[in-house]
């Protein structure tokens, strides 16, 4: 984009790293000869589809599947007696047993009820999609209504139906710091806010697919499209068989976004070849992705500020609740991750934090971009705006006044140990800004707003995290790079690459990345929590240095020369006045029995677990901070908003690939304004209406402008040459920049997501016509 | 994905369409451009047993006729936004053709299958009604001439027998001195309106002397707005937003896109824009 | 009642001719006949463009084109784009060099779009452009790279 500024301290000399240079991956997405999970075909392949539950709470009375199995070409009809283990476990490890036992489970096929719209019952296996389509028809499902609950909190209160025997309350988690009483009756003024988030759905281009088969050793393979090659142990634990005997390879996702976090395809393939032997595809229609996808937890979400007249905030008083829809999936950890952000970039000396998920018979909710720490910035963000017109200051002011700095700790007690660049943040987008722009007809409103944000990268410390990679030199100075790692689009392959190159001084060109692949490379676990550039980069660091000081070991022995004299360059092993070719350089090393590969594994930073009441030294490694800019106009007619112009600037520590970075910003910022405006999954007492991409509508080119992305690179990150992780940060943002910014235009502020022209019209009449407090 | 088989008939003349689909009983649907058949199909919201395809058959294209154009049924939309004729003597239609679905829904989708899904938000129907033009329809033994605004006798549901095609539509031209407006609401370009509005007036010395309105979006059909082209008659063009009321006697359904209340509101904005439109362009033409 | 037809048609200059059931679209006939995979589904609603072709030279979503409807005709996908020789066309030079791609998944038919857009000569808007690519949609780039890649490609950047 031409709009980029980059602005660094800490600089170093990098040949590779810090480039903006193509990606190696991108070249065969572009010739289109990329194969993606479900371009893999078999002579002998058949296709499985599932049977879903049609109501969203229900006894299963009947299954029957002779109609179906009398089909020519239908080869199996499973259900959930035929599944050697009907269970799918979700272990959250850390929560304890004061709330329910987090360790939730579900059935891969459902046996006795349905708990929400969507589930699976049966699993169909056939020789051609056709012949699928009438079998899944003919599988004959008779379900008896059971009372359901469709609301969070109704699901808490008394007398509700319960969904899962152990009750509705799935998790909790609580903060209590300082004297949140006394400060609110101290203060000069108390805001307070109610913001409620929708059902969102991933989206990707590339709906749920995967093709398996038994290789010819026996091993269950199954190619899909996954961000978790590590699910091969659940999968393993459902067939009843040894982990080794089951392999699982992610080719180039198209799209996860959490989303192909949890297993979707796998089980219910790998249930298909065990059944038959023979390698199955399945598939998953766009229709039946946006029924049957765990969705983004809505969220209703109570602030009550207190500040001082100078802009200070005193305390929040917070109470979140949270909708898990039918199973846990990753609940619980989405409200940790909402519980340790919610008082957001800010140090706040008094908090009263309470937090619950709960089960109802919505669908099921789990991991999306942002995982809980996203929905919290609609609300925090929205309250430092009301606090700032409150007292007729500056946003900007305010949020500078209360920004975190380096030693301060969060509510949850983790130190913040990094610089923090909100003020920087703050005005690299204002500079940018300049003046707001004039509305373009006598019906229309401009309005500006702007929001801070952090974003943990890396997972929680008491997962004990690692990821480990393997480098190899080829005889001929190539490189091979063997990671687990799997590469949803944000070329997490590509930049290993990158990292490897540079260490070893060779070119990019040199480098070949084998990723994704349980058996064949080393594990560097799951493409989530914007994680794997800090941890799977740090592992090929870790595994380059070890490689590259071997080498240079072996060569200072064989040449007598100092080691520190020596390092790696595009020449080969350069010293003082010598260079020596690195083909020559690799014939020195195995003439002296010194390998020319080396295995690293970086660790994560450990921690204890937590109780429910949250009070941990750390919580996640670090955090990435950003602060966004956008000016809309309003058709103060219909509702309409059209975002002008949006800024958006992070300190991501180091940019590994500039314009992966700026790619995963641009990306992450229009997923937000699909949030903010324009995305809703549709339930109806639990029945989804929302069945295809007719209804859900994700941004357009044409209904988004440029993102303007400012990057700082303050070299304070932890992950190789002090990056931070920028693909989740940048999502959370949006959704308070436009409502602080229709707030600012029509005098009126937008509680509720999506914030759709009918709502905003709503908002037009409250606040009167055109106004706004002035520009930030 | 999962669709149902069903056979596939090639027709090479109108008239073998219709001793097709009369071949099947009912249980047949012509298929043209397939932008609204095809997806419906693929959702599993309909089932056929056979599509007969007459996108092969020839068709007579754009021509004027006295004082009209005559449009043929399998004119693509793409055709009929770009057609030097349309945009010279009945812009209203060329910009109602750009509004419809995307690129490639308009390099496919036909007017013949637009008017005949009969889709109440879609453009082309409130074009055709509001222009006041007459679909030429066939059973391939006789030819019959049915007014636009007779066309549509619910959601979705056309006058056509299960065995009728459009032939063509006959659309008067653009008289001297009147302008066209029109104006979509929806919540991102291209996609299926929430309420569309179309509009010709004809001005004189800054007065209003006659006015067209019609709405697509806020009933089973588009719909004429008597009521309000009587309120605005002989008004100052200036006056023209506060002549137009809130719009009696439409009610809008309330689904997934947005509630009754929402559309009536939107309904009575885009009227006002299409008028506006409309007078501007009749006073620009003189 | 017909429900085999035979489609002939040429898949990037490759004359093809099948046998297939009727109700098959140009989408699957691609995939599974013509060893084109690089349209691909991501709706079946004809929203997404993910499986944009261009059919006789105008831009189609192939999945809902039957492939009956296609015969005799002539498709290009994003894998045609690319020379015999392996030589990337220069609006995929252009797609590379402004990072145009992330996922890759709508790739493949946002440069059949592209090619669309392109194919007119007056001059193009970044704001046109966008007009021009509403029906495609993408999830992970935020379309700014795409436009960038496509006013290089024109010539203007």
């Amino acid at each position: 984009m031409s709009t980029d500024e980059i602005r660094s301290s800490k600089q170093q000399e990098l040949r590779v790293v810090n480039r903006p240079l193509a990606r190696h991956d991108a070249a065969g997405k572009i010739a289109g000869t990329t194969r993606f999970a479900g371009d893999f075909a078999f002579a002998d392949m058949l296709h499985a589809r599932l049977v879903r539950s049609q109501m969203p709470s229900a006894r299963i009375v009947r299954r029957d599947a002779s109609r179906a199995l009398a089909i020519p070409g239908v080869i199996a009809v499973l259900f959930g007696e035929d599944v050697p283990n009907n269970v799918v476990w979700v272990d959250v490890p850390g929560q304890t047993i004061e709330v329910a036992a987090l360790k939730a489970s579900m059935e891969v096929l459902a046996t006795e009820r349905v708990r929400f719209h969507g589930e699976a019952i049966a699993l169909v296996v056939a020789e051609t999609e056709e012949a699928l389509a009438e079998a899944c028809q003919s599988v004959d499902v008779e379900l008896d209504d059971l009372r359901g609950v469709f609301d969070a909190e109704e699901a808490l209160s008394d007398g509700a139906p319960t969904v899962h025997d152990e009750g509705n309350l799935l998790a909790e988690w609580n903060i209590d710091r300082g004297d949140v009483v006394r400060a609110f009756a101290e203060a000069d003024i108390a805001v307070e806010g109610e913001y409620t988030t929708q059902f969102v759905d991933h989206a990707y281009l590339e709906t749920e697919a995967g093709v398996a088969w038994y290789d010819d050793d026996g091993v269950l393979t199954i190619r899909v499209a996954t961000q978790v090659v590590e699910h091969y142990r659940d999968i393993a634990r459902i067939l009843g068989v040894p982990e080794s005997r089951v392999r699982v390879i992610a080719p180039f996702v198209g799209g996860g976004f959490g989303g192909k976090e949890d297993m979707t395809v796998e089980p219910y393939l790998a249930l298909a070849v065990a059944r038959t032997g023979r390698p199955v595809r399945m598939q998953w229609t766009r229709s039946e992705s946006l029924l049957a996808r765990a969705k983004r937890h809505p969220m209703r979400m109570r602030y009550r500020t207190a500040a001082r007249r100078d802009g200070t905030i005193l305390a929040h008083d917070i109470d979140i609740t949270s909708d898990s829809g039918a199973y846990a999936y990753l609940s619980a950890l989405v409200l940790l991750y909402s519980a340790v952000h919610a008082c957001g970039p800010y140090d706040v000396e008094h908090v009263r934090l309470r937090t619950r998920s709960a089960y109802t018979n919505n669908p099921p909710t789990s991991a999306m971009r942002g995982f809980g720490g996203m929905q919290v910035v609609f609300a925090y963000e929205s309250q430092m705006d009301r606090v700032a017109r409150e007292l007729g200051l500056d946003p900007v002011q305010v949020r500078k006044r209360n920004a975190l700095a380096r030693g301060d700790v969060l509510p949850v007690g983790q130190p913040i140990e990094t610089e923090v660049l909100i003020a920087d943040t703050l005005d690299g987008v204002v500079a940018r800004a300049g003046v707001r722009p004039e509305p373009s007809g006598p019906r229309k409103a401009v309005g500006r707003g702007l929001a801070s944000n952090l974003q943990s990268y890396g997972r929680l410390v008491w997962l004990n995290d690692s990821a480990a990679a393997w480098v190899g030199f080829q005889l001929d100075g190539s490189l091979t790079v063997r990671c687990g790692v799997q590469d949803i689009g944000g070329g997490q392959a590509s930049s290993l690459a990158q990292i490897a190159a540079e260490i070893l001084g060779v070119d990019l060109d040199q480098v070949t990345v084998h990723f994704g692949d349980s058996a064949r490379t080393p594990l560097a676990g799951t493409t989530t929590a914007t994680r794997q550039l800090y941890m799977s980069g740090n592992a090929v660091y870790e595994a380059s240095t070890i490689l590259r000081d071997q080498i240079l070991r072996a060569l200072a022995d064989e040449t007598n020369q100092p080691f520190e004299s020596l390092s790696m360059a595009e020449e080969g092993v350069v010293g003082v006045d010598t260079a020596l070719p690195l083909r020559e350089a690799l014939v020195v090393c195995r003439r002296r029995n010194v390998p020319i590969e080396a295995l690293g594994t970086f660790f994560g930073p450990k921690g204890r677990p937590v109780v429910r009441d949250l009070r941990a030294e750390r919580v996640f490694p670090d955090f990435t901070f950003g602060s966004h800019l956008a000016d809309v106009e309003v058709d103060l007619d219909t509702g309409h908003v059209t975002v002008l112009r949006y800024i958006a600037c992070h300190d991501v520590g180091r940019a590994i690939n500039p314009r992966s970075v700026e790619g995963q910003i641009s990306g992450g910022v229009v997923q937000g304004i699909g949030m903010a405006l324009l995305e809703e999954v549709v339930l109806q007492d639990g029945v989804n209406m929302t069945g295809g991409f007719f209804q859900y509508l994700i941004p357009t080119a044409a209904d988004v402008p440029d993102v303007e992305t400012v990057i700082l690179e303050s070299g304070e990150g932890m992950g190789p040459f002090g990056a931070r992780g920028i693909g989740e940060p940048p999502i959370g943002p949006p959704a308070a920049v436009i409502a602080n910014a229709i707030t600012n235009a029509v005098g009126a502020r937008p509680t509720a997501l999506p914030m759709t022209p009918e709502r905003v019209l709503a908002c037009i009449e409250q606040g009167g016509r055109a106004g706004g407090e002035g520009a930030p | 994905m999962f669709v149902k088989p069903f056979g596939y008939e090639r027709a090479h003349t109108l008239g073998d369409a219709c001793e097709m689909l009369r071949a099947y009983e009912g249980d047949a649907r012509p298929i043209a451009g397939g932008q609204s058949l095809l997806p419906m199909i693929n959702l599993g919201l309909v089932e056929v047993r056979a599509v007969v395809d007459i996108s092969r058959v020839a068709d007579e294209g754009i021509v004027e006729d006295d004082g009209h154009l005559r449009v043929g049924a399998l004119t693509r939309h793409g055709e009929l936004e770009r057609h030097e004729l349309v945009r010279q003597r009945q812009p209203l239609l060329s910009a109602a053709a750009r509004l419809v679905g995307n690129i490639r829904v308009r390099a496919r989708g036909t007017l013949g299958g637009s008017v005949s899904h009969a889709d109440p938000a879609a453009e082309l129907p409130l074009a055709m009604t509001l222009l006041g033009a007459e679909y030429e329809v066939t059973d391939g033994h006789s030819v019959r001439i049915v007014p636009a605004a007779e066309f549509v006798i619910s959601y979705f549901t056309t006058q056509l027998r299960q065995d009728e095609l459009l032939v063509s539509a006959r659309v008067p031209t653009l008289g001297p001195g009147w302008g066209w407006g029109f104006v979509e609401f929806s919540r991102r370009p291209g996609d299926f309106a929430i309420v569309a509005a179309a509009a010709l007036a004809q001005c004189a010395e800054g007065f209003i002397v006659e006015t067209r309105v019609a709405l697509a979006g806020v009933a089973d059909r588009p719909t004429r707005l008597a009521a309000v082209e009587a309120a605005v008659d002989g008004a100052l063009v200036g006056e023209l937003e506060q002549r137009v009321g809130p719009i009696e006697g439409i009610d809008p359904v309330t689904d997934t896109g947005a509630s009754s209340a929402y559309r009536k509101r939107i309904a009575r904005v885009l009227t006002q824009r299409a008028l506006t439109e409309a007078c501007r362009r009749s006073q620009e033409s003189t | 009642m017909t429900d085999r037809v035979e489609v002939s048609l040429t898949v990037n200059g490759r004359p093809t001719t099948r046998v297939v059931s009727a109700h098959l679209s140009l989408l699957q006939l691609l995939h599974d006949e013509a060893g084109v995979a690089d349209p691909k589904y991501g709706c079946g609603e004809g929203v997404c463009g993910a499986c944009t072709v261009l059919l006789d030279g105008e831009p189609v979503s192939s999945c809902i084109v039957l492939a009956a409807q296609a015969h005799g005709g002539e498709v290009l996908t994003a894998s045609g784009l690319t020379s015999p020789d392996g030589t990337p066309s220069p609006l995929q030079e252009a797609f590379h060099l402004y990072h145009a791609a992330q996922c890759g998944f709508c790739t493949p038919g946002m440069l059949m779009c592209a090619t669309a857009i392109l194919a007119g000569s007056e001059p193009l808007s970044r704001a046109q452009i966008r007009e021009g690519l509403h029906g495609n949609l993408c999830r992970c780039t935020g379309y700014g790279p795409i436009v960038d890649a496509i006013e290089a490609a024109r010539g203007v950047r």
